[in-house]
């Protein structure tokens, strides 16, 4: 499952570590979900959607295998 | 209990403790064995502190061992133990296995660590809600669905 968490926080200038700090979790969390390693829970993915102000399914693309685990 | 504990320090405080009830267990046991109390009494404050600085280490190993894991460091420990859950029981039944064929009296040790782990499993289905029958759908749909128009 491909995801733009990646491209939303640079286009924010968020380091991961800022990013992880402001959805409480990892650095690590951020590395594997940037990579598609780790698919997050739903209260994960709402939370990064709404950090982003972004809707879930524009956040994370289902049809999209590019970066699946 | 643990509540009361800061969170780095939990994991570190649970293995001194075992490490000092596994020492005082060959101490007092006494005979010509009571020294191994000595490196167990040494090893477990060692294994405290290095739990305790690897807590405050920028990793998952550090995460888990401060106990502030998040909920994919908090999976990987739950698929790690349910590994080594099932190793231990095909160990404990290789080891009853054996201790059958070759006639051995210490069989009951891995009877009991199978049947503690069979219990174990079938109380996480009851705990975590598997045997839950829900509600029927009909029941549970009847009063919803009806139309406002018709009411």
């Amino acid at each position: 499952m491909r995801n733009r968490v990646r491209e939303q926080r640079t286009q924010r200038g968020l380091s991961q570590a800022e990013l992880a700090a402001a959805l409480s979790v990892s650095r690590q969390t951020v590395i594997s979900i940037e990579s598609g390693r780790y698919l997050p829970s739903l209260p994960l993915a709402f939370a990064i959607a709404r950090f982003f102000d972004l809707t879930v399914d524009k956040m994370f693309d289902p049809d999209d295998e590019e970066a699946g685990p | 209990m643990m509540a009361f504990i800061p969170p780095r320090l939990r994991k570190p405080a649970v293995i001194a403790a075992a490490g000092v009830l596994f020492g005082a267990a060959w101490l007092v046991r006494g005979g010509p064995l009571w020294w191994i109390s000595i490196p167990a009494l040494i090893a477990a404050p060692a294994r405290a502190i290095f739990l305790y600085w690897g807590g405050g280490q920028d990793t998952d190993a550090g995460a888990l061992a401060a106990s502030h894991a998040d909920e994919r460091q908090q999976l990987l420990s739950l698929r790690s133990r349910a590994l080594a859950c099932n190793l231990a029981v095909i160990a404990a039944f290789i080891g009853l296995t054996a201790a059958i064929a070759v006639k051995a009296a210490w069989w009951w040790p891995f009877l009991v660590i199978l049947g503690i782990a069979g219990l174990g499993y079938l109380l996480g289905l009851l705990n975590y809600g598997v045997t839950e029958a829900g509600t029927p759908d009909d029941v549970d749909t009847r009063h919803q669905t009806r139309s406002p128009v018709n009411s």
